[in-house]
């Protein structure tokens, strides 16, 4: 085997160029022919039939593709000497098996031809680069050392003590496996030595890993060495292990000869003082690099009272001597370290809280016009109490009154001390009327200061673009009071005012995503959100903030889109990510190997990417749920909803990631399923900074359990399906073939685990809901829980069907039946929502969600279960040879049926009564109303201060220079049209879901006249 | 109190975050992949306290031309934390890097006509020369500077030899690299 010069798989290099031209230029009609006609001549050549399948597969003839491939495989595995293999050919066929999702094959071909050319490296690398795919990573370790016992090759090595360290990071493999590793490399070391800093980089972090912190640090400092290029990195890497090794004064000493080549490295300081303080915890790494674990929050000093001082003050000198030194103005860390030592102190106890103030407001004259310096003091600010803080705002607001800086300066320190004052949740404190003020406070000075920002483009950030953002926040916070609708349209309204004149600002997006969402303008919402303009790995940290809402809407065409465009964006990644994986191999980059292949596994965990994955089957579902046999049809597709079911079998074992930026959300909604705005205000208590860690921590149990529960569906809705359509046969017949009670008893254990999810056992859980129905239990606020328990009902009536092992007393007349009971829960669920929710204009934050969900969830999948029954009482072409004689028991089930279908049609009407009441109300009476509430018409309290500076502004701007493109976009803004795309966008949401009500009847209607 | 230090993959999913807060075109994510798997060496973040990423650098070397040279891809800066030198630093972190590990002997990059804050930074704080203009460079049909800055070219201690061909995939990436090799901005 051999690529000979000028063939290309055996065959001269002259024929094939056509066909490679054709198919670089995606001629691939013309490159199918001239494939045809070269393999006439070439009717065995394994490579002459991969191209073909190359082509084939391109154009999206995948069948024909693979048995060409297929066939090109069986030739090549033929002992026949003739038969001509090198690594062009093998690396075409790979090409279309991995396209083809048949990774084995190409493997298998690779695998055959190293048989047959034992010693061959370059078919060997081939085979490396299908294990790198297929994440074999004991494969990979077993033919890397071939290739290195052949040519001796470090690379080769490093190859397999990769693969090694994925086998104990990634994979099963146990710790000793390192002890392996380690002796190949000493090994080679000491016959050929080392020659790539990043075989160096491997060969510490290996050591670092079974804790041999000493012989690491032998090897960093010996010859091997100067590999490493750059001597910072080499001077952190030092002062790690050191510290590690539990050498803390040579560590400290390594840290700061960074800090004088590097002192703005805030992290290399932190890593100093905790040398100081002999706390080694900075050093351990986070597994979760979303939540790092504050491991400067620890307080675990464990040094003496003598020692501790004296360390801190020759952490004092040294600081000062970086700051004399340091001429770079623009160096916070000296200062901030500063403030650190002293916040040490103070937890040590032996601070004073008088010097933090101090020190902070010397941090603020220096960089207190930055948008980062209130990030930069919260975590001094959290050790002070709040009589300090409160000091500390005040001289804040004093320096600011009295300093004299440029505008622009000026401008920065004012929003910073309005940030601090958010940040000590003063705000909270305040009354209504003070909060309004510095709401009005912000919007005047942010028109005051447009003027700065006529020499901007439009991409570049305006000054004062925070304050837009920080004024929302104390409206909506306005509102969280008083209820206050005003104060909820202005909040929107100065976000809107802001992007006209820049429609770059993200942030206002990110609010306005959340403000429409909660106000039932999801449409506009979306819209929002596709300005955004979210794509790549964005989907996965940014789509959150819609996701979520889309799921529980009617907007059915746009979730799909979301959802298709995402999995398509993940599920690409994971295929391509292999191949990525053998780029950092070839390229010799050994320490990224890993780190890649970590990243691809959280990405695969992310709690994101698994509710996608399961909301996607279940929207289709929705989609199709008039017609039953569709729907039979997706579920088959989901192996009868095993597939989903599977997912839900492993989500327990795997610990999920969560890669949303939390950071990027309001205040008012610190995660998906928690929004402050939907409950009442409850004082200062009440402030929901104080509770995100906790919340965070419970969004993310919850997370787990939703994905479990939700998974369960598919299968719930294949069995009850199924088990309606068994019990009316069971009728049917003569004397009760047996029942497939398999399934039936299949059903009864997933409804046990649902329940056991909702945290009740089954019989509990069947008491409930019998408690529901018969009035036993209070009606409480809508909430996604009774999504759930009206599943519960759902499938429990279907299992009941056959299994009829809910008995009911004669006595209670409202329930006899578990077909009633669920009749009575669609009602009194739809009946009293109803009640206790206003127009949604009017109503923000309404139960719509829940009455989208209860009708296109529970009821669609109960008319399901109908469906099925009645298609079982008459079988096509069965109908008329019964005679219409139905035995005793369906006569029972039919007039149980007729009942259930009056009762579902009489609760959609319920809904859709309501949907049109809102309908018929004329968009531009919502638009006086709406607009009304912020006009103040001389009212002296009340929202309407902000709106009437935003109004004044347009006349405002003419007198002062602000630049042509700013001056248009103010004149050209207008509000009314913010009032009537919030109520077209509440139209279109209430409309469509009237659409899918009245859908849902008709087929209702038909179903009925079936029966 | 910011640490300049190279980056992670994990870094990624931040690094797009500021991508997406800075600068109007967002690259996929299989051309941060191509970077960080290839040279590793010269992507740095800019990390805050917490563990923010507030500013990369992305960049690679060019090893196809003669003379052995670096590219600047991408640089971005949040707006919250600009005229703290942060893109200064990130620069001379990869042009060091580009002259140590990789002996490059120049380095080069393109920047928008109309981008004068970015050009600023680069003739006035970082010593860029004009060498070229490229007519309709950007997506939007925007011409940009061809800039460069000659680096001293030290003697490097190692080349990499790149294993190209087999595998589809090194020829997948090189077909994205035009469209990607675009934005840079910083104040």
């Amino acid at each position: 085997m051999a690529s000979k010069f000028g063939l290309a798989g055996g065959i001269p290099e002259r024929r094939v160029r056509p066909i490679w031209d054709a198919v670089d230029s995606r001629q691939f009609k013309n490159a199918l022919k001239l494939s045809t006609a070269l393999l006439s001549k070439y009717p065995n050549s394994p490579y002459a039939l991969a191209l073909k399948a190359l082509i084939l597969e391109r154009m999206g003839k995948n069948e024909e593709a693979l048995s060409v491939c297929l066939n090109a495989k069986e030739i090549l595995c033929t002992n026949d000497s003739n038969v001509f293999v090198d690594d062009l050919t093998l690396s075409t066929l790979q090409i279309v098996f991995q396209r083809l999702d048949h990774l084995e094959l190409a493997t298998s071909c690779y695998e055959y031809a190293c048989t047959k050319y034992p010693n061959n490296l370059e078919v060997m690398m081939g085979l490396f680069s299908c294990y790198v795919r297929e994440y074999s990573f004991v494969k990979q370790q077993q033919i890397a050392i071939k290739m290195y016992k052949i040519a001796g090759e470090e690379r080769f090595l490093l190859w397999a003590v990769c693969s090694i360290q994925l086998q104990v990071c990634c994979g099963n493999g146990g710790g000793k496996l390192f002890q392996l590793a380690e002796g190949l490399l000493k090994k080679h070391i000491a016959s050929h030595g080392l020659h790539e800093p990043e075989a160096l980089s491997v060969y510490i972090s290996l050591l670092e890993q079974q804790c041999k912190f000493g012989d690491a640090l032998e090897i960093l400092c010996g010859k091997l060495g100067s590999l490493m290029m750059i001597e910072v990195d080499k001077l952190r890497l030092q002062g790690r292990l050191l510290a590690r090794a539990g050498d803390y004064v040579a560590a400290a000493d390594v840290f700061q000869k960074v800090l004088v080549l590097c002192p703005d490295d805030w992290e290399c300081f932190l890593q100093y003082l905790g040398c100081l303080l002999e706390d080694g915890s900075i050093f351990i790494k986070d597994s979760d690099p979303i939540h790092p674990l504050k491991s400067t929050e620890c307080k675990n000093f464990q040094i003496s009272e003598e020692l501790f001082d004296s360390r801190m003050s020759q952490a004092v000198d040294f600081v000062r001597k970086l700051m004399v030194e340091a001429n770079d103005n623009s160096a916070r860390c000296p200062y901030l370290a500063h403030l650190e030592i002293e916040r040490r102190k103070l937890l040590f106890g032996k601070g004073d809280a008088d010097k933090v103030v101090e020190d902070l407001m010397q941090y603020f004259i220096r960089f207190g016009h930055l948008a980062c310096f209130t990030s930069d003091v919260e975590r001094f600010l959290e050790v002070l109490d709040y009589n300090k803080k409160s000091e500390f705002l005040k001289k804040l607001v004093k320096e600011c009154v009295g300093s004299v800086s440029g505008p622009t300066k000026e401008l920065g320190q004012s929003i910073t001390v309005f940030k601090i004052q958010n940040s000590i949740g003063d705000l909270f404190a305040l009354p209504v009327n003070d909060l309004e003020d510095i709401a009005v406070r912000m919007i005047e000075m942010f028109c005051k200061n447009l003027p700065l920002s006529k020499e901007l483009d439009v991409q570049e950030s305006m000054h004062g673009e925070e304050l837009l953002s920080l004024a929302c926040n104390v409206l909506v916070q306005l509102f969280w009071r008083t209820r206050d609708l005003g104060y909820l349209l202005e909040s929107i309204m100065i976000l809107e005012f802001g992007l006209a004149i820049r429609r770059y600002v993200w942030q206002y997006k990110i609010l306005l995503v959340h403000l429409y969402s909660y106000w039932s303008s999801l449409p506009l919402a979306y819209e929002r959100y596709k300005s955004l303009d979210v794509k790549n790995i964005l989907l996965e940290t940014v789509s959150p903030h819609i996701l979520p809402q889309m799921v529980a809407s009617p907007l059915w065409a746009d979730l799909s889109d979301l959802l298709r465009e995402y999995l398509k964006f993940m599920d690409d990644h994971f295929r391509e990510s292999a191949d990525l994986t053998f780029l950092a191999y070839r390229h010799r980059n050994y320490s990224k190997v890993i780190e890649f292949v970590q990243f691809k596994e959280r990405l695969q965990r992310s709690s994101h990417y698994l509710m996608a994955k399961i909301e996607a089957p279940i929207l289709q579902l929705k989609q199709n749920s008039n017609n039953i046999d569709e729907v039979e049809c997706i579920l088959e597709s989901l192996r009868c909803g095993t597939h989903p079911l599977e997912l839900s079998n492993e989500i327990r074992s795997k610990s999920l990631t969560f890669n949303e930026d939390l950071k990027l959300r309001p205040w008012w909604t610190p995660t998906s399923d928690k929004n402050y705005l939907l409950g009442p205000f409850e004082g200062v208590s009440s402030c929901p900074r104080e509770n995100t860690h906790n919340q965070i921590k419970q969004t993310e149990e919850n997370v787990v359990k939703t994905v479990e529960k939700r998974s369960l569906l598919p299968r719930m809705i294949y069995l009850s399906i199924y088990s309606a359509s068994e019990s009316v046969k069971e009728n049917l017949e003569a004397n009760g073939a047996l029942v497939d009670s398999k399934l039936s008893l299949e059903l009864k254990i997933l409804l046990e685990r649902y329940t056991k999810i909702l945290d009740f056992s089954f019989q509990d859980a069947v008491e409930l809901v019998l408690g529901f129905s018969s009035g036993q239990k209070p009606f409480e606020a809508p909430s996604p829980d009774l999504i759930d328990w009206m599943n519960f009902a759902v499938f429990l009536n279907a299992w009941n069907l056959n299994s009829h092992e809910i008995k009911f007393s004669d006595t209670d007349p409202s329930s006899t039946s578990t077909w009633n009971l669920v009749n009575i829960m669609f009602r009194k669920y739809v009946t009293e929502t109803i009640r206790c929710t206003g127009p949604v204009v009017s109503s923000p934050g309404s139960h719509l969600p829940f009455l989208v969900q209860l009708v296109t969830e529970p009821l669609a999948w109960h008319v399901l279960i109908i469906h099925s029954c009645i298609r079982s009482l008459h079988p096509s072409g069965r109908k008329k040879k019964k005679g219409g004689s139905v035995d005793q028991s369906n006569t029972q089930l039919l007039h149980e049926m007729q009942n259930s279908i009056q009762s579902l049609c009489d609760t959609i009407e319920m809904v859709t009564r309501w949907l049109k009441e809102q309908l018929n109300t004329p968009d531009d009476e919502k638009v006086e109303a709406l607009f009304s509430s912020i006009l103040r018409n001389g009212r002296n309290d009340g929202p309407g201060k902000v709106f009437n500076i935003l109004e004044s502004s347009s006349s405002l701007v003419k007198d002062v220079e602000v630049g042509a493109r700013i001056l248009e976009a103010v004149q050209s803004w207008s509000p009314a049209g913010v009032v009537r795309n919030i109520i077209t966008g509440q139209r279109s949401l209430l409309s469509d879901f009237l659409k899918l009500c009245e859908l849902k009847l008709k087929s209702l209607q038909t179903v009925r006249l079936q029966l | 109190m910011v640490c300049i230090r190279k980056a992670t993959v994990d870094d990624l999913l931040a690094m797009q975050t500021c991508n997406l807060f800075c600068l109007p075109e967002n690259y996929q994510m299989k051309y941060y992949l191509y970077h960080i798997l290839s040279w590793p060496q010269l992507l740095y973040v800019a990390e805050d306290y917490n563990g923010k990423i507030v500013g990369y650098v992305l960049a690679k070397m060019e090893e196809e031309t003669t003379e052995c040279h670096g590219h600047i891809t991408s640089l971005a800066v949040l707006r919250t934390h600009r005229k703290l030198g942060l893109a200064t630093k990130l620069m001379t972190a990869a042009q060091n890097a580009m002259e140590q590990v990789y002996g490059a002997e120049y380095v080069s990059l393109h920047v928008r006509k109309s981008n004068r804050a970015a050009f600023n930074l680069y003739t006035e704080t970082l010593g860029y020369k004009i060498h070229d203009v490229e007519a309709k460079y950007y997506a939007d049909g925007e011409d940009a500077y061809d800039m460069r800055k000659q680096l001293k070219g030290k003697k490097h201690h190692h080349h990499h030899h790149h294993h190209h061909g087999g595998g589809c995939c090194s020829a997948d990436l090189k077909a994205d690299e035009k469209p990607g090799s675009a934005e840079t901005k910083t104040e």
